[in-house]
């Protein structure tokens, strides 16, 4: 076959993705920034008149990033809908699907995307600040613990999702596939192996980044940060839960709201529009919505690492309640209102998954054959809620007595984000853009980094070539004239 | 500690070539990847070559090329100027890498930095990536159903791929 030279010039979809608009006032100082991120259109009118227990394998596919939480809140919504509460070793072996998927990817956002800030350093050139850059100066022997790390979590995730990636086991009420002795005992290797490196993680960090004062004083710094609510899963002693419980809401004192079960969601979260994009902000509706502010009576609340922890009283394994407590310990008591910290808030979940992982692995009952609650009542109406690594994700569906969908609503981790992080990418403007001056050069990197701490996930929409997020900012003056546009990626 | 190192993944399989279906499947276009594997895949009885379909990028995607000398890759494209439908195929090194500046990818780096990443770190990589790219029309707008020029695409585009199956392993580029 003759070798056909071409050349390639993806363009990329700016459309709605990735591009910030900047607005300055007669001073040149910033008036507003918005942020658009992309929608993808039709997944609930897709999903009308399929059956629900197609959801888990369908909903899987809406992202590329978290198919797991996916699946996961697709299965508890199935369960929810046809009124069946899953045998105890189902929800076990669910569970434990779903740390290892966290383990891989809480260990990919450190290492691949957060971390190149802190380990390279924000100031470092740009072609060293990614994670070739990382492995350069942390060694190549880590570097493989990563890689290795990742394939252990995608490893345990293959063993119960019945698949590899793309889990397939659950069913309304419980799973497909079970855990035999051998694999048990994988597992258990796996997760012994785990805890340690994520202990490693959490001692890199310390080292990096805690004890380097100028990574503190960015931490500690007004630019990221902003006292807005916080929301997460907690169990029955308020502990930090990935898998069930009842969602936490915490003020921006740190004092509990209230704690709601997931079915409730729509007393507690309202949706305010926004002119300029398609995606909702959703708010607590008891606070209300004071516009892109924080503070005790702005309702705008966060749903991330940091959220989980300061919406918790601590962590459910012993080694993580440690790092909880010298966390707050470290940044002066709760709740802990800088976004960068929640790099750290994220490490902390990681040995949290490790550690559960291996009291799954462990429990007796985890082998068990009884792994699922056949349904007999009619299918009507649920609500499946897991936190998603970047935040809390809500599945609720609508059936037909023949459990055939009639209506689907999701409230994705990201959107829970979306007014907190076109808050601190506001603040980072400002911040950078001073009487008409704009520095070009940090502008690009202090926005990356104040959206890359909240993990968005936008991965749903970059699977055609090239496969990248492309950022745009446009600068605008006080009569709306376009002054400056940066770009990458475009 | 556990055997199952990354690193032995070559180990497991006898196959030396690797057909990928990239997207994701029930996104208009994006799910053409999907549709040729599915379309190709009965004319495919070498078992030198391993046949998959995945909805992933970035790190995922290297990790699953780890152990073959030859990955062909099957993937939806828009580019500057292009028309719906046409079928075109070249290296992967003829793409931009847009992330050796940054990390910025959402939630993850590009191919082209995550195989350098893992030949850093010794994982057994192919040396030859080709992709054969379809340029889409609709990829935010859920469906499983494909544009019109788009799935008319779809003999050519099996075409190039049995033609690049047929080459030796080193004689694409």
């Amino acid at each position: 076959m003759a070798t056909k030279r071409i050349t390639i010039d993806p363009i990329t979809r700016l459309e709605g993705h990735g591009k910030i608009d900047i607005f300055l006032n007669e001073e040149g100082d910033v008036a507003n920034t918005y942020f658009q991120i992309p929608e993808l259109r039709g997944f609930e009118r897709f999903c009308v008149g399929r059956p629900v227990e197609e959801m888990p394998l369908l909903t899987n596919r809406i992202c590329g990033v978290c198919p797991e939480a996916h699946h996961m809140a697709a299965a508890k919504a199935g369960d929810a809908v046809y009124h069946v509460d899953p045998p105890s070793a189902a929800k076990k072996l669910r569970e434990l699907l779903y740390m290892g998927f966290y383990f891989t990817d809480h260990t990919t956002h450190f290492y691949a995307l957060g971390g190149p800030d802190f380990v390279m350093g924000p100031d470092a050139p740009v072609a060293e600040r990614n994670i070739l850059g990382v492995i350069r100066k942390v060694g190549l022997e880590i570097g493989s613990k990563v890689i290795q790390a990742r394939h252990y979590g995608h490893s345990v995730v293959q063993m119960l999702g019945a698949r590899q990636i793309h889990p397939a086991t659950s069913v309304p009420g419980g799973v497909l596939k079970g855990l035999n002795e051998d694999e048990r005992q994988e597992i258990e290797k796996i997760a012994q192996w785990a805890i340690e490196f994520a202990q490693f993680s959490l001692q890199l960090f310390n080292d990096l980044v805690l004890g380097n004062d100028q990574y503190v004083d960015l931490i500690l710094g007004d630019i990221y940060t902003d006292r807005t609510h916080y929301m997460g899963l907690v169990d029955e002693q308020n502990r930090v839960n990935f898998y069930e419980g009842q969602i936490s809401i915490v003020d921006p004192d740190g004092r509990r709201l209230g704690k709601y079960h997931p079915r409730d969601y729509r007393d507690w979260i309202a949706e305010h529009v926004e002119p300029w994009t398609y995606l909702k902000f959703p708010y607590l509706k008891q606070v209300g919505w004071k516009g892109f502010v924080d503070g005790n009576d702005s309702g705008v609340y966060m749903a991330t690492p940091l959220s989980r922890l300061n919406a918790a009283d601590g962590m459910a394994t012993p080694l993580a309640q440690e790092k909880y407590e010298e966390f707050y310990a470290k940044l002066g008591g709760k709740p802990v209102h800088q976004r960068l910290a929640t790099h750290w808030a994220r490490l902390i979940e990681l040995l949290y998954a490790a550690e559960r992982m291996l009291e799954l692995a462990t429990d007796p009952e985890i082998t068990s054959d009884d792994i699922r609650t056949v349904p007999t009542a009619t299918p009507t109406e649920g609500v499946g809620t897991v936190e998603a690594p970047r935040g809390t994700l809500t599945h609720h569906y609508w059936t037909d007595e023949r459990g055939i969908l009639t209506k689907v609503n999701l409230i994705v981790g990201t959107t829970n984000n979306y007014a907190p992080i076109t808050m601190s990418i506001k603040k980072a403007a400002s911040n950078l853009i001073k009487k008409g001056t704009v520095v070009n050069e940090g502008l690009l990197n202090m926005i990356e980094m104040a959206f890359r701490a909240y993990d968005p996930c936008f991965g749903c929409a970059t699977h055609s070539l090239p496969g990248q997020m492309p950022l745009e900012v446009t600068i605008h003056d006080a009569d709306r004239q376009v002054v400056d546009v940066l770009k990458q990626f475009c | 500690m556990c055997s199952n190192n990354f690193a032995d993944r070559q180990l497991d399989h006898p196959a030396t070539t690797l057909l990928i279906g990239l997207g994701n499947p029930i996104l208009g276009d994006d799910g053409i990847g999907w549709r040729v594997i599915e379309a190709v895949q009965s004319q495919i009885t070498d078992p030198a070559v391993t046949v998959r379909r995945f909805s992933l990028g970035g790190l995922s995607l290297m990790e699953q090329m780890i152990g073959y000398q030859r990955v062909i890759l099957v993937d939806s494209i828009q580019t500057s100027g292009g028309s719906c439908g046409e079928v075109m195929w070249f290296p992967l090194a003829a793409l931009p890498n847009p992330s050796t500046g940054h990390s910025t990818a959402a939630h993850d780096t590009s191919l082209q930095t995550a195989l350098e990443v893992g030949r850093n770190l010794g994982a057994n990589l192919p040396e030859h990536i080709t992709i054969v790219a379809i340029e889409a029309e609709r990829v935010f707008d859920f469906s499983d159903e494909l544009s019109p020029a788009v799935a008319a695409a779809i003999p050519e585009a099996v075409e190039t791929v049995l033609k690049l199956l047929a080459e030796p392993v080193a004689a694409v580029f």
